[in-house]
């Protein structure tokens, strides 16, 4: 049986056409035009992987094609591999960070942070023509050869796999550590072992326990932040000022507010404005990091709040959403249940703490930049004690209106995993939501049997 | 040979929870503390009864213990939050404060377990990844004041110098004795076994601590009468030196096998054991002086280090290696154990260049997996003893 290809109706053409340009961080401009043909002839050459459809990879990319942004996202993120290639011809600084950091410093030093999940896109992006079957291969190997030179049992490797066994030309390895997950800061100590040298390595060291109470803890932090901007200037030759960071801070302030208010308006309406996996691509702008472009994340962004404000006015319904899906949030790991087929089942995704903690943390706009920055981190929701993590989840919770919850963890990620049982029982006492955990196979072997149980949970609901 | 001293401690032992008992009737209050930064003097000097909280070796109590903490937590972990779920072990039963560090992410997740689930009044000590640089000294040094104004609140007193020093004074003797002691186990005529200071060691997590320095003195007293001038050389072919993630009581499975296969163990650098006494400095009697003595010891493998060729805790290795004499190197990791299963692969190579082998032995308290270790430590130790050969044929 043939494979089965997702082409974009060109009955949908005219109307994307009529939506706003991407700008870029060097000020380029890409037409609706240029994406279009980008997205039905060239992408599909490049990438036939991601026109399968193929629901057991949660291959769901743009299938609502009455949604301009949910086009753009896919567009940035079938060309972010040539782009980070040209960034980097450019004289760009890279560096890789951790998931559910903000990124406002590196935003100032002029250098592209790119998350886990990213450092992976651009790698894998640079082989074109793979199926979906061929790219999860390739994915499995690369990970696979950082298990074998760090431990069979890390859920993150620090990006070891590209950036040492592979040939990825990241400057520096430069993640807030212990922040949620401890795998990276031992990932980051394994690259002094490996074959690229040139690499430059830095612990952003994010203490832990009530350290948003601790003034001591803040400026620690704060220095840890100064030290992480002076090892980025070192490595593209120039100098950040507090201007810069200050332009940096008000720039992703205004990501977190539009996030915000994107979300908010999600939530207020009962008919889901669209469905899970546009939502979560929309909602993951707000960091601004997500295309390893600020400013297209930005305007993509901006864009995406009037549509949605627009669908919410008006009613719409998101694409191949359920009536009355039973509405689930999510806690956890850097990871999420396959959204479309839980669509399918009947429900749908209307929130996860990752990558939304820290889009709700404003930093404050007058006083130190790097003290304020630094307060701001430490008072992540995600990162604070089980029951003040827990009371801010009922807090979205509430406001999402979820019939149930669950806590997903990836295997291998014991930071999360060890206390998703205290902040789910936390929650089910204090709302009397249904809770589950979910562990989750990083390397896709065990879908069937996840969804079964998904698939269950949702039944129940 | 036989220490009597030896069979004295193993009785004050037994009857040491009772005497916790006895004296948390009569007021005191028993801390129990786990982590390998907790800088116990502060503890003792506020006059509590410190108590370090470390088994291991009951695979029941992990899978009680991934209940509250997932199955996913390192094993050791696993227990401790099992054995706080079954209150049976007779410390944890006595402990009226828990003093957690978090150089161990797992260890600071437990506490937060612990807390949540059994009401425990925990007290948890926050320890710098950087723990190398000034900054992250000047961050600990709140900390450890922070730690200690916590303890001070539930002792109902103020930490005062003097006692601090006597405090410091006594576990600095009992450091130096331990040390003593330690270098007899890997001497020629092994008139003690790595075994009995190993547990020796360990018996100091749990008695009072002026009574142990002075049963470590008659130790060492008997061991000096019986071999006057230690001497270390390589006199068997199979001197073992054991790495990796810490053995706590109750676990002795690869100890035990290690015997079996006719290997002699003749030096550590467990948390468990050794380590956590050597290159102690304290500099200045204060909190913030007994935490940068902690600190700045030989530090722990969950507190990542960026350049190889300057990590203290490899030279530590290195120089243990090179005092004890040892043949090879069984690298033990627990399950789930990231500081120690990431470095497993990287301190094989280091020692690869020194010509050190390492065998890691990856486990679990269940006993399932026994022949299979048996045979891999078999393995490893009849090779180390045909290369010993060998060089002895060609220096011959």
């Amino acid at each position: 049986m043939g494979k089965q290809l997702f082409r974009y109706s060109e009955d949908n053409k005219a109307k994307f056409l009529e939506s706003d340009n991407i700008t870029f961080n060097d000020g380029s401009v890409v037409t609706p035009e240029e994406i279009w043909d980008y997205l039905t002839v060239e992408g599909p050459v490049k990438y036939p992987g991601t026109y399968e459809i193929n629901l057991s990879q949660g291959n769901r990319d743009s299938r609502d094609e009455t949604l301009p942004t949910s086009l753009k996202t896919h567009y940035l993120s079938l060309t972010f591999s040539a782009r980070m290639e040209k960034a980097k011809k450019n004289g760009k600084t890279i560096a890789f960070i951790q998931g559910g950091q903000a990124v406002d410093p590196y935003t100032a030093a002029d250098t592209i942070a790119l998350r886990p999940f990213l450092v992976g896109q651009w790698y894998h992006g640079r082989e074109h023509g793979n199926d979906i079957y061929k790219s999860v291969l390739r994915r499995k190997q690369s990970k696979e050869t950082a298990f074998h030179d760090m431990s069979f049992e890390a859920c993150q490797t620090g990006g070891y796999e590209h950036v040492q066994v592979g040939d990825l030309p990241i400057d520096v390895v430069a993640p807030y550590t212990v922040l949620r997950c401890s795998d990276v800061s031992y990932g980051v100590e394994a690259h002094r072992h490996g074959p690229n040298k040139d690499v430059k390595l830095i612990n952003v060291d994010f203490p832990m326990r009530h350290q948003a109470d601790k003034p001591w803890a803040i400026e620690y932090f704060a220095r840890n932040l100064k030290k992480l901007v002076k090892t980025l200037d070192e490595a593209r030759g120039k100098k950040t000022t507090e201007d810069d960071l200050w332009r940096a801070i008000r720039l992703h302030n205004e990501g977190r507010r539009l996030g915000t208010e994107l979300a908010d308006l999600w939530w207020s309406t009962d008919i889901p404005p669209t469905n899970s996996d546009d939502r979560n691509s929309l909602v993951a702008l707000a960091n601004l990091d997500m295309h390893g472009d600020v400013q297209a994340s930005l305007s993509v962004l901006k864009e995406a709040k009037k549509i949605i404000a627009e669908r919410v006015k008006n009613g719409v319904k998101g694409h191949a959403v359920t009536d009355n899906p039973k509405r689930l949030f999510i806690l956890g790991s850097c990871v999420g249940i396959n959204e479309s087929r839980s669509e399918d089942a009947g429900a749908i995704v209307v929130g996860k703490d990752d990558q939304w903690s820290h889009c709700t943390s404003l930093v404050e706009e007058e006083g130190d930049p790097y003290y304020n920055l630094a307060k701001a981190t430490l008072e992540y929701p995600y990162e604070q004690s089980i029951e003040k993590r827990a009371q801010w989840t009922i807090e979205q919770i509430r406001k999402s209106r979820a019939d149930g919850v669950i806590f997903i963890h990836n295997w291998g990620c014991n930071t999360q995993a060890a206390v998703s049982r205290p902040i789910v029982d936390f929650i089910k006492r204090e709302t009397g939501i249904p809770t589950y955990i979910h562990e989750r196979d990083l390397h896709g072997l065990r879908d069937e049997q996840e969804q079964n149980r998904v698939n269950a949970f949702i039944e129940m609901l | 040979m036989s220490i009597q001293t030896l069979e004295i401690i193993r009785k004050r032992l037994e009857e040491r929870p009772e005497e916790l008992r006895q004296a948390r009737k009569n007021g005191h209050k028993v801390v129990g503390w786990t982590g390998y930064n907790v800088p116990e003097e502060i503890v003792h000097a506020l006059g509590f009864i410190p108590v370090r909280i470390a088994l291991g070796g009951d695979d029941r109590l992990v899978e009680v213990g991934a209940r509250y903490a997932s199955s996913k937590t390192c094993v050791f972990i696993r227990e401790i939050v099992g054995a706080f779920s079954e209150n049976k072990d007779p410390y944890i039963q006595q402990t009226d404060i828990l003093a957690f560090d978090a150089t161990c992410l797992q260890n600071y997740r437990a506490a937060e377990v612990i807390e949540y689930f059994f009401k425990k009044d925990v007290v948890v000590l926050a320890v710098p990844r950087n723990f190398a640089e000034d900054d992250a000294k000047t961050y600990f040094v709140h900390e450890a004041n922070e730690f200690t104004r916590l303890l001070e609140e539930r002792a109902g007193r103020l930490l005062d110098n003097a006692t601090l020093g006597e405090s410091v004074a006594l576990y600095n003797d009992i450091r130096k004795t331990l040390k003593s002691i330690y270098t007899f186990q890997a001497a020629r005529d092994n008139v003690i076994s790595w075994e009995e200071v190993y547990d020796l060691i360990q018996a100091g997590d749990l008695l009072d601590k002026k009574e142990y320095l002075s049963l470590l003195q008659q130790t060492l007293a008997e061991l000096t009468e019986l071999q006057h001038n230690p001497v270390i050389e390589a006199d068997c072919d199979s001197r073992i030196f054991i790495s990796g993630s810490l053995i706590p009581r109750g676990d002795r499975k690869l100890i035990s096998i290690i015997n079996l296969a006719g290997g002699r163990i003749v030096g550590d650098d467990l948390w468990s054991g050794i380590l956590p006494h050597l290159d102690l400095d304290i500099k200045e009697i204060s909190p913030a002086g007994v935490a940068l003595g902690y600190l700045n010891r030989t530090p722990h493998a969950a507190l990542p280090y960026l350049d190889l060729e300057s990590d203290r805790r490899l030279k530590k290795l290195h120089e243990l290696l090179s005092q004890s004499r040892a043949h090879g190197v069984i690298y033990h990791t627990l399950r789930y154990c990231d500081p120690f299963t990431f470095k497993a692969k990287e301190t094989k190579n280091v020692l690869a260049k020194s010509g050190i082998p390492l065998l890691e032995i990856h486990t679990e308290y269940a006993g399932s997996d026994y022949e299979a270790m048996k045979t891999r430590v078999e393995a490893f130790i009849e090779m180390i003893r045909i290369k010993s050969e060998l060089v002895e044929e060609e220096a011959a």
